[in-house]
């Protein structure tokens, strides 16, 4: 019935685990006694607050208002308290403004509507401002603005809307979640967004795992534009937005006409669900839908969980393991380490990974290159990290950027994954992006960042 | 409930690995060859046995000299002594098979750079360095297949001291190898026992059966690039039966050209070395096309009897060449996403 293809040479094949019914449990994750919300989860301009301390908010209630055509707007996570309105790091140097909030215990936690509308009556420029007054950001890897990527969007005219609901990362079952919850969802955010865009054709596409959950969800819509369903033979990083556009585009599925890959754009699951699932209600965005998986956990799976929650907080809810050695913002194969538990997750995240100590963690120390090609055959992208690791060892920056195209790397980790050497490609490829970086600022007169 | 205390280790992604190590590559190796190795000594006897630890025993000694001691655990000088004691031809002086082994590391490896660095197969560096400095003695010191007393005894050449000539005289173990006699217009050895390995030749390259096997094991389980070898062995076919249809007089049958001399040896063991190897699977084609199309040429049109050595070590020369032609092209830039 469906054909499994993919475009891309390269990647790999992870070991997935078992889909089983229970990956579309949703648990929702109480309030910790103190949210706290930094005032920029995205790229772009930080919100300014509209609120004072000591103030009592509602549920759903705007904190702080975005000024600026990159900023989108924070509304309350819960009824409560602003305790403190105050700077922290950023993580990158700098200081970002954040907001306290203590939820009211023993309130309803019914969310206040902002606003009261009928999507289905909006026009496009409509939705885009009630997409863009609900706070949308973009859930999948990408963490832009969402209206932002639409006003692009709609300049360069696209034909096609492709639905990645493609799990990003081993581990991970948001896309079983969402296609089992939050299907009506997924089709009302779908029209949205095409209604938005003027596309005429929307794609959704799945992993073999998720195949049955995805028709099963497409046949209960009485909706007749709802997506077409491309079933993808299951390969990391094929996620990836670039990837899963030449894939579809190349060789199209059956029932979807080729289409030009220039005009088509990608928005992950979770980003069409929410769309649908706020603008239906009008409703704003204050908690997030995520995975917490790992071998520190006794209750992995899917939570829905208040924006602000410190991440220590959510693993202690799954029953953390009470010596946890390591703790992944994102998955196992892309995530990054944090370095303590007190961050809170906000908008972007998509879950977290918690290991604790064992063989399997510490890896053995890097050995010589070989030349033995694994990593060139794993490159997505078709580049040479290999050859990119050797410069790199010597410093020479400036040929991995012009002559192997060391910008293009995305950081997907199959080199470093495959390596028989257990070299630590991406981290090398990654020092040597932020030193070209530099060079390049020095060498136009910027004070490097 | 309080949050988890822990001290967390900051760490880059990815956060997982395939599993697959250096080590263990060479391991699979090792185990591949184990077959042949004992086929050897069961067929040449105490002689086998003893160039194969002499070259092993070199090697570890040479690679203690010249890395860290940490090195001797990934089990690449191991690898590289069994290769080198499999390549040569069972009665080889020892004290031969000592500096072959103890060059092959310290020269054919450590010059270069170590692990990864070579450019030619350190093992066919010591084979090649004594093939020019004792062409007689490579190229006479053969043994009888399964002859009378061979794990009693070792042959008088075996012992023999360095700058004194052998002791007994090579005639008196070994007679022609199958390659050796087909070039002088002599009658062969029967093909199954090509196959089989019931021919005098090299310690570990006679039975094409076991090294077949060896080498499939490897390419099934993912340790060798299966391209390399099935472009090799194919065009060395292709080409054998071009030849013998032009002229069955002067050039051997394909399953002849297939089973004899070290070309199993070579095609499954030495070609595919990662390091020597082409790193694209585009490359991996062209490169056992290459050495196949050489081994044929050196064999029948040059002055050497056997040509695999030559033609990897061609081969391996060429990798360089062969990468850049190959060079993987990046997927051009994509929408904007």
């Amino acid at each position: 019935m469906f054909r499994h293809r993919t475009s891309f040479s390269g990647g790999i094949k992870l070991a997935m685990p078992d889909r089983i019914a229970a990956d579309a449990v949703v648990r929702q994750m109480p309030f910790a006694p103190l949210l706290r919300l930094p005032l920029r989860q995205h790229a772009g301009a930080a919100a300014v607050a509209v609120v004072r301390a000591g103030e009592e908010v509602l549920r759903g209630q705007l904190l702080a208002r975005a000024e600026d055509e990159t900023a989108v707007p924070l509304h309350a996570p819960a009824t409560g308290r602003v305790v403190r309105i105050g700077e922290q790091s950023d993580g990158a140097g700098g200081t970002v403004g954040v907001i306290e909030l203590a939820p009211l215990p023993g309130d309803t936690q019914e969310q206040a509507r902002e606003r009261t509308f009928d999507a289905d009556r909006l026009d496009a420029d409509e939705l885009l401002a009630a997409i863009r007054e609900a706070g949308i950001i973009g859930l999948g890897g990408e963490r832009g603005p969402t209206h932002q990527r639409l006003q692009r969007a709609r300049k360069r005219g696209v034909a096609v809307l492709v639905i990645n609901g493609i799990e990003g990362e081993p581990g991970f079952t948001r896309v079983p979640a969402l296609l089992a919850r939050h299907g009506s969802d997924v089709i009302s955010g779908a029209r949205f967004l095409g209604k938005v865009l003027g596309s005429q054709d929307a794609v959704l596409a799945v992993e073999k795992p998720d195949a049955n959950s995805a028709s099963a969800m497409l046949a209960d819509s009485e909706n007749h534009d709802r997506p077409v369903l491309a079933v993808l033979r299951p390969r990391y990083p094929q996620g990836a937005a670039e990837l899963l556009v030449r894939t579809l585009a190349r060789r199209p599925v059956e029932g979807i006409p080729a289409f030009n890959a220039e005009k088509a754009m990608v928005f992950s699951l979770a980003t069409v669900a929410e769309i649908g699932r706020l603008l239906s209600h009008g409703l704003t965005m204050t908690d997030q839908l995520i995975t917490l998986a790992g071998d520190g956990l006794r209750d992995t799976g899917n939570y829905r969980v208040p924006l602000g929650t410190p991440v220590g907080f959510a693993l202690a809810q799954a029953g953390a393991h009470s010596e946890l050695d390591r703790v992944l913002d994102g998955g196992p194969m892309r995530g990054h380490a944090l370095g303590h538990l007190d961050r809170p997750i906000t908008k972007g995240a998509t879950g977290f990974v918690a290991m604790v100590a064992n063989e399997q963690a510490s890896l053995p120390e890097p050995m010589a290159c070989i030349r033995c090609g694994e990593c060139v055959a794993a490159c997505p992208l078709q580049l040479h990290p290999a050859e990119l690791g050797l410069l790199a060892r010597r410093g020479e920056i400036q040929a991995m950027v012009e002559d192997w195209h060391l910008e293009r790397c995305f950081e997907c980790g199959c080199c470093a994954y495959v390596c028989p050497s257990h070299i630590p490609l991406v981290q090398m490829f990654r020092a040597a992006k932020k030193q070209s970086r530099r060079a390049k600022a020095l060498a136009a007169g910027e004070e490097p960042a | 409930m309080t949050s988890p205390t822990c001290r967390l280790r900051l760490s880059t992604s990815p956060h997982l690995h395939a599993g697959a190590a250096v080590p263990q590559w060479m391991l699979h190796s090792v185990i591949a060859l184990l077959p042949v190795t004992l086929f050897a000594v069961a067929v040449f006897g105490l002689a086998a046995l003893a160039t194969i630890t002499v070259a092993i025993l070199a090697c570890l000694l040479a690679e203690r000299a010249c890395a860290a001691p940490s090195a001797l655990d990934d089990g690449s000088a191991m690898l590289t002594g069994l290769l080198l004691g499999l390549s040569l031809p069972p009665a080889l002086p020892l004290w031969m098979v000592a500096v072959g082994g103890f060059v092959a590391v310290a020269i054919g490896k450590h010059l270069f750079g170590g692990l990864g660095g070579p450019v030619f197969h350190p093992a066919l560096v010591g084979r090649v360095i004594l093939q020019a400095a004792f062409p007689t003695a490579m190229a006479q010191a053969w043994v009888t297949p399964l002859a009378p007393g061979r794990v009693s005894e070792l042959p008088a050449t075996s012992l023999a001291q360095p700058f004194m000539s052998p002791t007994a005289p090579y005639d008196g173990l070994s007679g022609a190898t199958p390659l050796t006699a087909t070039k002088a217009g002599e009658a062969g050895a029967p093909t199954a026992d090509l196959w089989l390995g019931i021919v005098a030749g090299s310690v570990g390259e006679t039975s094409a059966v076991l090294l077949l096997l060896g080498g499939v094991y490897l390419a099934i389980r993912r340790m060798i690039d299966w391209r390399i070898p099935v472009a090799l062995l194919g065009t060395v076919a292709a080409l054998s039966a071009l030849l013998h249809g032009l002229d069955a007089e002067r050039h051997p049958e394909v399953w002849t050209a297939l089973g004899s001399g070290g070309l199993m040896l070579g095609a499954w063991f030495f070609a595919t070395d990662p390091g020597i190897s082409p790193t694209t699977r585009r490359g991996a084609w062209i490169y056992g096309l290459a050495i196949g199309a050489l081994v044929v040429v050196m064999r029948q049109f040059s002055g050497h009897v056997e040509g695999v050595m030559y033609a990897l070590l061609l081969g391996s020369a060429l990798t360089p060449h062969i990468d850049r032609w190959t060079r993987p092209r990046p997927l051009p830039k994509g929408v904007e996403r």
